[in-house]
């Protein structure tokens, strides 16, 4: 295990693949780990990338600072771990909480990326979400680890997917039950009690950017994304199909063959971001589909946009 | 060294040695929490959040209770010392930078009780073969459950807007009480077969 020092504090980090490789930063959604990447670690060095994945402070390995975690110190902490990378080309993605440390750090420190892959994202606390991100503190505060488990896994994954482990939740769970801290993790959820939204900030990302939006992701709906769409100059949605808010554990493959895609993309100088919106094939290595023109992909229903 | 207590028996139990110095270990300090929050609490109450730290008292009561009677006990001539140790370290102490006596105590309590309910995770020490009807493992279990709704009284106290004047004495408080916690748990851990990595990273300078 590498740790960088934080101040006092630690945080804990792996680093692989070719050091002349460009380098993809991942970082991890709220209740989750660093080893939750190993596909994604696996699947990019295959394709000649550096891949750097760590606990925010507050999860895993890193240190849990026992009162106050700040979001700033989050970007801070993922700061200090790119400062280890070196010069050359950082791709940076992050799922749902991950991607507001990485929306953060673009804003702040865009000069030193080369491309950025929100997923599961937001910009801002909207009303249905902000309420359940209260719902949820309040179960975990009432039930622990354990029952905010019980309460993301058929929010965020499918049915194909948890049917079959169905009569072995608990060994799905224990991992993240043992490896996670009640106190650490509600610190993490309250780090939003101050929380300011960053759709005004999201012009001055000027990095190509490609958000990831589940097509049924429920916890942060379309319209979510739709602000970072709007907000980020040039950016593309892509709409990963019968996916949920935990698609990058449910669809690691396809997740990580569009991240390797993208970054081809930018550094070959072909990505054009357009605000275009794409469908994500179903399986790695399949064409985009653009959205179908003149019809409005913030609809569940196929309705015709209402002309401008 | 393993991660978990064991190995278990053939009915799914823990060693008698293991659930007695971990026993012992929890009875110390929930039964020093009883006793320090029973001197700190007023006999009228002026705030909410004491209304909470009175729960938590009768809680850390209910736990000694549960422990002495769920664990099966065997002789074991180390605990005298180790206990005299951890006694000595749940003593209050009044941390650095906080004037005034009575406000000082009973943030190291908080800290204390903070750490204990944080710190110290007893259900994760069991294997998933452990019996799962066993006294001592269910003790473990609830004594864990319960351990995140009553920390959440630490935390109101401790992140409360009356102590925002003191938060760095507070926050130093909270941790050097989770560090201390953390390496006693570690050490018992280390005495019966058991590191876990988050009890190493943690007493690690």
């Amino acid at each position: 295990m590498a740790f960088l020092a934080h101040g006092a504090r630690r945080i804990r980090y792996e680093l692989d693949g070719p050091k002349d490789g460009p380098t993809y930063v991942l970082v991890n959604g709220l209740t989750q780990y660093a080893d939750l990447w190993a596909a994604y670690r696996d699947m990019l060095i295959g394709r000649r990338f550096r891949v750097a994945t760590f606990d925010l402070l507050g999860q895993g390995a890193s240190d849990k600072p026992e009162l106050f975690i700040s979001q700033a110190d989050q970007v801070e902490a993922l700061h200090l771990l790119i400062g280890e990378i070196g010069d050359g080309p950082i791709f940076l993605g992050g799922i749902s909480f991950g991607a507001l440390i990485a929306l953060k750090y673009a804003i702040e420190h865009g000069d030193r990326l080369t491309g950025l892959v929100p997923m599961s994202a937001f910009a801002e606390l909207s009303p249905q979400l902000l309420l359940l991100g209260n719902a949820l503190r309040s179960g975990l505060i009432l039930g622990g680890t354990t029952y905010l488990q019980d309460l993301l896994l058929p929010m965020n994954l499918s049915d194909a997917w948890l049917k079959p482990l169905l009569g072995n939740l608990e060994a799905v769970k224990r991992q993240g039950w043992l490896i996670n801290d009640v106190y650490a993790l509600q610190n993490l959820m309250e780090s939003f009690l101050d929380f300011q939204p960053l759709t005004p900030l999201l012009p001055s990302i000027k990095t190509p950017t490609m958000i990831l939006n589940g097509e049924f992701d429920f916890l942060t709906p379309r319209a979510l994304h739709e602000t970072l769409r709007l907000g980020i100059p040039d950016s593309s949605l892509v709409i990963i199909p019968n996916a949920y808010h935990a698609f990058t554990l449910e669809k690691a493959a396809l997740t990580a063959d569009l991240l390797s895609r993208f970054a081809e993309d930018v550094l070959a100088k072909r990505w054009r971001g357009g605000k275009a919106v794409w469908i994500a094939p179903d399986e790695p290595g399949g064409a985009m589909i653009p959205f179908p023109a003149g019809y409005d992909h913030l609809r569940a229903i196929p309705i015709r946009k209402a002309a401008s | 060294m393993s991660q978990f207590l064991g190995p278990l028996d053939s009915l799914g139990r823990v060693p008698p040695l293991q659930q007695t110095r971990v026993a012992a270990f929890l009875i110390s300090a929930h039964g020093a929490l009883a006793r320090q929050l029973a001197f700190a609490l007023p006999g009228q109450f002026d705030a909410g959040w004491q209304t909470e730290l009175n729960a938590q008292l009768y809680r850390a009561t209910e736990t000694v209770s549960l422990l002495i009677r769920a664990t099966a006990w065997t002789p074991d001539f180390s605990l005298p010392t180790l206990m005299w140790s951890w006694e000595a370290a749940w003593l209050p102490k009044v941390p650095a930078g906080v004037n005034d006596q009575r406000v000082g105590m009973t943030i190291d309590i908080a800290a204390f009780g903070h750490a204990l309910h944080g710190a110290i995770r007893p259900a994760a020490l069991l294997p998933v073969e452990a019996a799962a009807a066993d006294p001592f493992v269910v003790a473990l279990r609830r004594i864990e459950f319960e351990s995140s709704r009553l920390i959440q009284a630490e935390i109101r106290f401790l992140k409360s807007d009356d102590l925002s004047s003191l938060r760095e004495a507070v926050s130093a408080a909270v941790e050097q009480r989770h560090r201390q916690v953390g390496t006693l748990w570690a050490d018992l851990l280390a005495g019966i077969g058991i590191q876990r990595d988050t009890e190493r990273g943690r007493s690690d300078p």
